[in-house]
């Protein structure tokens, strides 16, 4: 795989503030993602896993400029996206799409599905007319969706079909980077197989470039490349997927492994388990130093009192923890 | 030989809709022995939720209707009783627990109040009586700081700790028989791993059983020691937890088994998928529901629809093709 960086984050925060009282004055700000830095290789496939509130999906948002950060840069293509604005960045938009977890929801139920799939093409003046009709045929073709659907409503469709829809929709003006975030988690199993494989044709055939988002540990090591684990804003661990599953070095990391219920009742019997105890700490006020000190099995006094480093500790495997 | 709790035979619920009648279960049939973790796997829609439902006549009516069948527990038809009889059956001998515990809890009043009212109702405790028994079982569920915490409401409980009261509620008046209705699908792998032991842990200790219903093949291999599976409103598959995950032999089953990747997986390769989408039922099935979407599917398939037999001891199956050879059985 060629090691051409197609997108580098530094030092990304988005905070979301919190107003209280008759003036509306500042309290406090969710601290959502605080400071996250990765880069993301040309053809790869980069997961980015963690629980429900770490931040994951508004990581993927930022990114993408859905939402403005706070601070930090995202270098796309040769600008960064985070000084751009109107024109410039809408143009800049037609290179970088986004799938939704929701099909239920992330689809208008007022539009046609030929709508739906061809509004980016009419808001980018790509195509108009004849020819919008015709690349959405092209497009519903990709996703194996029959072309006569195009002037259904997508209630007509079940979920693992508005996920094609989708899918093509984010395929229609041919970007190279596409921000998944947690594609399939709404469908039914055997579903999300069908959605895990058409992503990956995809992949090959437009040499797409995916930020995959996802909680579902398997999934994720299934479809990565690399692997990013994100714990309370911050990321902990980025690897390889072979390095990051075999030899996970973040307690978290292996904590969260050793979570996942695996198909197989003989290897289940076999395994010994690192339960955590307690939640996620509330991010609007996360613990002092190391995020996950009050979780950790292994934390010291210095993981309150030292925010720990962002290492490499061998090529490619970044580990953010005291202990290593 | 051990005791059998719970008999089903023939089960079959409809729903009336303003679209037709929907088939939800289609003539289910299952036991349940003492002390017995038993596995329901299926798809949204397949009719397992709806099956247990109907065991304890929680299904709605209208448009809900049991049609046909007999659910003995010890003995007793629980679909025949009135309903001042199977209340006093429902969360004292047979309690159940559900997916959602923020839509189950009711938001208005203490965690407290809400733990104390079955035990008042069912075990006829004082109030006094009830709150230290409160106390005590949410210390078995693991929450700390148990006799402040009864005075909070739901919402100042996490997701987790919503469905640990839930099981706390559910274990109050000792039931024989716990029915957990996807407990930890709304939950994080951290959290589900903690409410999983948890489930384990208590089972073990209390000696109930528990029907554990759930479309995570992973979460089944490692609670469950008998698991059927059910697609259409049918049991298609039904087996010992290793003999299933080892010997699988409903074309479905494979399927499932198949498209699942694994955290331990070493190669990468292409996943299994079924072609295809579950069936609507708003016909009663004449023919084998899964034909559509099987790749091993022979002419019979579209005649008949397959009965559930016996291939071997503990292991039945409702399919027509000898995977082996790909011809009849």
């Amino acid at each position: 795989m060629s090691k051409e960086v197609l997108l580098c984050v530094d030092k990304l925060v988005k905070h979301f503030p919190i107003y209280r009282g008759v003036f509306q004055r500042q309290v406090g700000a969710v601290h959502a993602v605080d400071g996250v830095s990765f880069n993301i290789y040309k053809g790869e496939t980069l997961g980015l896993v963690g629980e429900s509130g770490c931040g994951k999906s508004t990581a993927g948002r930022t990114i993408l400029q859905l939402y403005r950060p706070t601070s930090g840069s995202v270098h796309f293509d040769g600008a960064d996206l985070v000084a751009l604005k109107g024109e410039e960045l809408r143009n800049m938009r037609r290179k970088m799409q986004m799938i939704f977890q929701d099909p239920y929801a992330s689809l208008n139920p007022r539009m046609t599905v030929g709508e739906i799939v061809g509004e980016p093409l009419m808001v980018h003046n790509v195509a108009a007319g004849k020819e919008v009709e015709e690349r959405v045929a092209h497009l519903l073709d990709i996703v194996s969706l029959s072309a006569g659907f195009a002037s259904r409503y997508p209630h007509e469709f079940s979920g693992g079909q508005r996920q094609r829809i989708g899918v093509a929709r984010a395929l229609a003006l041919q970007p190279s980077f596409i921000v998944c975030d947690e594609p399939i988690s709404a469908l039914d199993v055997s579903i999300q197989a069908q959605v895990v494989n058409l992503l990956e044709d995809l992949q090959k055939e437009f040499n797409l470039t995916y930020l995959f988002i996802a909680h579902d540990l398997s999934m994720v090591r299934h479809i990565s490349d690399r692997v990013a684990v994100m714990y309370l804003g911050i990321i902990v661990e980025l690897a390889d997927r072979a390095t990051l599953y075999k030899n996970p070095l973040h307690p978290y990391t292996q904590a969260l492994l050793s979570a996942v219920p695996i198909a197989d009742p003989v290897a289940e019997e076999r395994r010994r388990r690192t339960i955590l105890e307690g939640d996620v700490p509330s991010p609007v006020n996360p613990p002092s130093g190391c995020r996950f000190r009050t979780r950790c099995p292994i934390a010291d006094t210095i993981c309150a009192e030292q925010i720990p480093e962002w290492r490499e500790i061998t090529t490619d495997h970044f580990v953010a923890c005291h202990m290593v | 030989m051990p005791n059998q709790l719970l008999n089903v035979q023939d089960l079959e619920t409809h729903f009336r809709t303003p679209d037709g009648i929907v088939h939800a279960v289609n003539g289910v049939s299952f036991s349940l022995n003492e002390g017995e973790t038993l596995g329901v796997v299926g798809e949204s829609g397949c009719g397992k939720s709806v099956t247990m439902l109907s065991v304890l006549r929680l299904i709605q009516s209208p448009p809900g209707e049991i049609v046909a069948g007999k659910a003995e527990y010890l003995g007793q038809d629980l679909l025949k009783m009135s309903n001042e009889e199977i209340r006093h059956i429902r969360g004292a001998q047979i309690s159940m627990i559900f997916q959602d515990p923020m839509t189950s809890l009711n938001p208005v009043l203490t965690i407290g109040k809400q733990l104390a009212e079955p035990l008042i109702i069912h075990m006829n405790m004082s109030q006094e009586q009830a709150r230290d028994r409160s106390v005590e079982l949410l210390e078995m569920v693991g929450i700390p700081n148990a006799g402040d915490r009864l005075k909070d409401y739901p919402h100042q409980y996490s997701g987790g700790m919503r469905q640990r009261v839930m099981i706390a509620m559910a274990l109050s008046c000792n039931p024989q028989i716990l029915i957990a209705d996807e407990p930890t699908t709304a939950l994080d792998v951290t959290i589900q791993a903690q409410i999983v032991e948890l489930a384990k842990r208590l089972r073990d200790e209390l000696g109930m059983a528990v029907i554990w219903i759930t479309h995570d093949l992973g979460v089944v291999a490692g609670i469950a020691q008998r698991v059927f599976v059910m697609y259409g409103g049918f049991i298609i598959e039904e087996a010992y937890v290793k003999e299933l995950y080892a010997n699988p032999q409903h074309p479905y089953t494979i399927g499932l088994i198949g498209s699942l990747p694994r955290i331990d997986e070493t190669e990468r390769h292409r996943l299994y998928s079924i072609q295809g989408q579950p069936p609507v039922l708003y016909q009663k099935p004449q023919v084998c529901s899964f034909a559509p979407r099987c790749k091993f599917a022979i002419d019979k398939c579209w005649q008949e629809n397959p009965m559930l037999d016996p291939i071997a001891p503990d292991h039945r199956v409702a399919c027509w093709v000898d995977l082996k050879t790909g011809k009849r059985r």
